[in-house]
């Protein structure tokens, strides 16, 4: 059953359903949203709501099997043109309903970067990887290769061109999954796990690329994520799925606050100094205020409260 | 195995740079018309060192004619001890055992074995000149429709991932104590299934994984697609081609009068 | 071998891959006593995968020696050393090919030339020992990553080996089946008395639970000895490449406040903080005094 598209952009309330404001109406709005694979017995998604901004970095966790990746596959418009199953509720990207629009028009508005290196490779080189979207656009040769340089440069990874893709490690299989991703110019990336199969240093690498996109802030990202500290730096906002339900969702100084929350789903931890950070509020030694879930600040903080001498 | 995606080797020499894709394939052509049309082992040696020389003027390592050559060598060795039994005409040079080994004998299993060698090592160089992607853009131009040309490049794509796992399967399982070294055929082969199962499945979810990548990025949303890679007929290639045809024509003309034959009647 | 001797013994051992431009293990030394625990950790091309592939003869070392139970390693067959080394490799997909749990878990031992009615044994204990033994006759790959991670762990396990090498069995897991693996393993050490090594990358999963930590860095040991010691070893993680967890890079950070840098969880922080400020108080107040 096919929802009813949306007129078009226009100023839209809050997602915390306050009166009309100036806020920019959102780049993805979710609702209801809800979906079985052909094969499932349940619902993966059991009705999501969920509006992004445009520029907002959005960080997604929450345990295995609760629906991320399904989640990412619905923004994406994957779901439902390259699935099966049953899907409710609406997605609206840009304006552009999901399960209405066709996929070159959604390809050139939403592109996605999977959690497996290997098989999201699919040029010989990388140059050829990185033109693979576009050419199935038809777009131009001319002007494809003329965007290659600077989307590698982004990526940290100029001159690689020629570059034989089997011959990169995983941070960079990723890093030019990223490139080729941004190639058709999207407004929005998501990215589903894109370092769980990485060393450390490729997850390094892949978290200075997705800072340094949210810097020039051209692009709003959805990262799904376990390495829950180098996501708490970057997000702006995280949401806790869990049973196919958005179960928290707020910044990351409000959100990890909550340790009952993580305790009860399990998926997570909470980044070690917000979990020393709430143990030393409960013996009063830190005020609410204080309260950080990033390294830098929360050193800060700590350095703060150890230089103070109790009269 | 090829280490890399395929045996070609990328080089600034005129045969790389030059020449279309579909050219090359022509030469390729040509040089088997060539090796079919004649039987004197001196033309066919003389063809064979022309093609070595096309592959040592295109740059390429001298170590990688090695297996083309071995394989030459074994189908000369080959050709000089069977065709003899066929070949009775001429002045005898050996008689052993009742056999008699006559020079024409000789002379035509050389050229045999020189002709297989020749079609082989020609295969090599147009291989190790032209890159796999040229290549299959080559055949689009011909008419491959061009998912079945993206089928043939990503095939290529993944052959040093799926050797890699076999690889890694082999070991994690010899871990396990599999063995693959005793036995007889039959039962070895019966437990490569514990390298084969796993290696299916893996296959399998590349495979998924990797349909879903392509069409996250738009694949088979129109009836063509465009190409940074640049392929073009240009006036090299054309004077190649007629080169080519003269040569074909030329050798027919020859075979017809009997010229470039050691023995005739035969192919 | 008497009790007293180590289990296994690297002694000096160099080796580079065929057609590799720098060897892989330089010149290691390295030994293990029965019941011990420990994580070799460094990033990829370390030598960590190298160096445990030694374990069970997958490698021969180019020189130096590698004695396994006594023996050494270029004496005996790998499918032999098998029985005394279970080597788990990261994905339980490059193992999996059975159509039922049972039969895939019965796979290992029963190529050691195990009696029927000992493998039977072994594969109902690993099954139970991993929590998969209700779905033993269930087809693998309708599990789960986490439970499939179990069932390859639970294949090695059931070949009875001395040793268990657990190649990241960590990753793309999430936090309850980090915590699953970890806790099987530790279980095993501590009431099995299995001797454990675990090749991973999750330094939080090292710093919580096992004892030992080997850091490799460009085919050498950087750093080898209690884990505590081995990640607050600041010139070797640095010469690794590898970061301590989140706490100890603060613990470190507040080294001027007289914090010592050797906490390994947020419970030691915190105490550490807390005594810092208890005693900064009493001295204060004698002060006053």
């Amino acid at each position: 059953m096919k929802p009813d598209a949306e007129p078009g952009p226009r100023l839209e309330t809050g997602s915390h359903g306050e009166g009309p404001s100036a806020l920019p109406a959102p780049v993805i709005r979710a609702r209801g949203l809800t979906y079985r694979y052909p094969t499932g017995e349940r619902d993966v998604l059991q009705g999501i709501d969920l509006d992004v901004a445009p520029g907002e970095f959005l960080g997604v966790t929450g345990p295995s099997g609760a629906g991320k990746s399904t989640l990412c596959l619905c923004l994406k418009g994957l779901i439902p043109h390259s699935f099966a199953g049953t899907l409710g509720g609406s997605v609206i990207v840009n304006g552009l309903d999901t399960s209405a629009t066709g996929p070159a028009q959604l390809a050139e508005n939403v592109a996605m970067v999977f959690q497996d290196p290997e098989s999201q490779i699919i040029g010989l080189t990388v140059a050829e990887d990185l033109a693979f979207g576009p050419e199935n656009l038809t777009q131009p040769p001319d002007e494809i290769r003329a965007r290659i340089p600077k989307l590698l440069e982004t990526v940290g990874l100029a001159g690689f061109e020629a570059r034989e893709t089997y011959s990169l490690s995983g941070g960079q299989k990723q890093r030019v999954a990223i490139a080729a991703a941004l190639m058709l110019e999207p407004s929005i990336l998501i990215l589903d796990e894109p370092t769980s199969e990485l060393d450390p240093v490729g997850k390094g690498e892949v978290f200075r690329t997705v800072r340094r996109l949210r810097e020039e802030a051209k692009v709003t990202v959805v990262m799904v994520e376990h390495e829950i500290e180098q996501l708490a730096e970057v997000a702006d906002r995280i949401i806790v799925v869990d049973g196919g339900r958005i179960v928290a969702d707020a910044p990351p100084r409000e959100l990890f606050r909550d340790a009952d929350l993580f305790h009860r789903t399990q998926g997570e931890r909470l980044p070690q100094v917000a979990e020393l950070l709430l143990a030393l509020e409960r013996e009063g030694l830190v005020t609410p205020a204080d309260f950080t879930p990033r390294e830098d600040e929360a050193v800060a903080v700590l350095s703060r409260l150890l230089e103070r001498r109790p009269r | 195995m090829p280490v890399g995606y395929s045996i070609y080797q990328d080089r600034p020499s005129p045969v790389h740079t030059r020449l279309d894709p579909r050219t090359k394939l022509a030469c390729m052509v040509t040089v088997f018309a060539l090796a079919l049309a004649f039987n004197h082992p001196l033309v066919l040696g003389a063809l064979m060192a022309a093609v070595l020389v096309v592959g040592i003027w295109s740059q390429l390592a001298i170590r990688s004619f090695a297996p083309f050559l071995a394989s030459a060598a074994w189908f000369i060795v080959l050709g000089i001890l069977i065709w003899p039994f066929y070949i009775q005409q001429g002045a005898t040079v050996l008689h052993v055992g009742g056999v008699r080994f006559t020079s024409s004998g000789v002379l035509f299993g050389l050229a045999m074995g020189l002709r297989v060698g020749l079609m082989v090592t020609a295969a090599g160089v147009w291989m190790m000149t032209t890159s796999p992607q040229k290549m299959t853009l080559g055949l689009m131009r011909m008419g491959l429709p061009y998912k079945a040309g993206m089928a043939m490049s990503t095939a290529i794509r993944f052959v040093p991932l799926i050797n890699g796992e076999r690889l890694t399967i082999m070991e994690a399982q010899r871990a396990r104590g599999l063995d693959l070294t005793r036995g007889n055929p039959l039962s070895r082969a019966v437990r490569y299934v514990a390298v084969i199962g796993p290696m299916l499945v893996r296959a399998l979810d590349i495979a998924q994984a990797l349909a879903i990548a392509m069409d996250a990025r738009a694949f088979g949303v129109r009836n063509a697609r465009t190409s940074i890679i640049e392929i073009g007929i240009g006036p090299v290639d054309r004077l190649v081609l007629a080169g080519c045809a003269v040569a074909v024509a030329v050798a027919l003309a020859l075979r017809f009068l009997g010229i470039g034959l050691i023995a005739r009647n035969y192919l | 071998m008497s009790a007293g001797d180590p289990l296994i013994e690297v002694e000096a051992v160099s080796y580079a891959y065929p057609e590799a431009a720098e060897p892989a293990l330089r010149d290691v030394s390295l030994r293990v006593m029965p019941g011990e625990f420990l994580a070799l950790v460094g990033q990829n091309g370390a030598g960590k995968t190298t160096l445990a592939k030694h374990f069970n003869g997958l490698i021969l070392p180019a020189r130096g020696s590698v004695r396994v139970a006594g023996q050494d390693t270029r004496a005996v067959a790998t499918r032999r050393l098998a029985g005394i080394v279970g080597y788990c490799y990261q994905n339980p997909d490059h193992q999996i090919f059975s159509r039922t749990l049972r039969r895939e878990v019965a796979f290992g031992p029963t190529n050691l030339g195990l009696p029927a009615d000992q493998v039977a044994r072994n594969v109902e204990e690993a099954l139970r020992l991993v929590g998969l033994l209700e779905k033993a006759d269930d087809y693998p790959f309708l599990l789960g990553r986490g439970e499939r991670q179990r069932l390859a762990v639970a294949s090695i396990l059931a070949m009875g080996s001395r040793i268990l090498v657990v190649d990241e069995p960590t990753t793309g897991l999430d936090l309850q089946g980090v915590r699953g693996i970890m806790t099987l393993l530790e279980r095993w050490n501590r009431e099995l008395g299995r001797t454990i090594v675990v090749i991973t990358h999750d330094i939080n999963v090292v710093a919580q639970y096992v004892p030992r930590t080997v850091v490799m860095a460009e085919g050498r040991v950087v750093a080898d000895g209690p884990t505590r010691q081995a990640l607050t070893d600041w010139a070797a993680l640095e010469m690794a490449d590898v970061k301590p967890p989140q706490v100890t890079r603060v613990a470190r950070r507040l080294a001027r406040y007289g914090i010592p840098p050797d906490v390994m969880t947020v419970d030691e922080l915190a105490a550490a903080i807390r005594a810092r400020l208890q005693s900064v108080s009493v001295s204060a107040r004698r002060e006053e005094a």
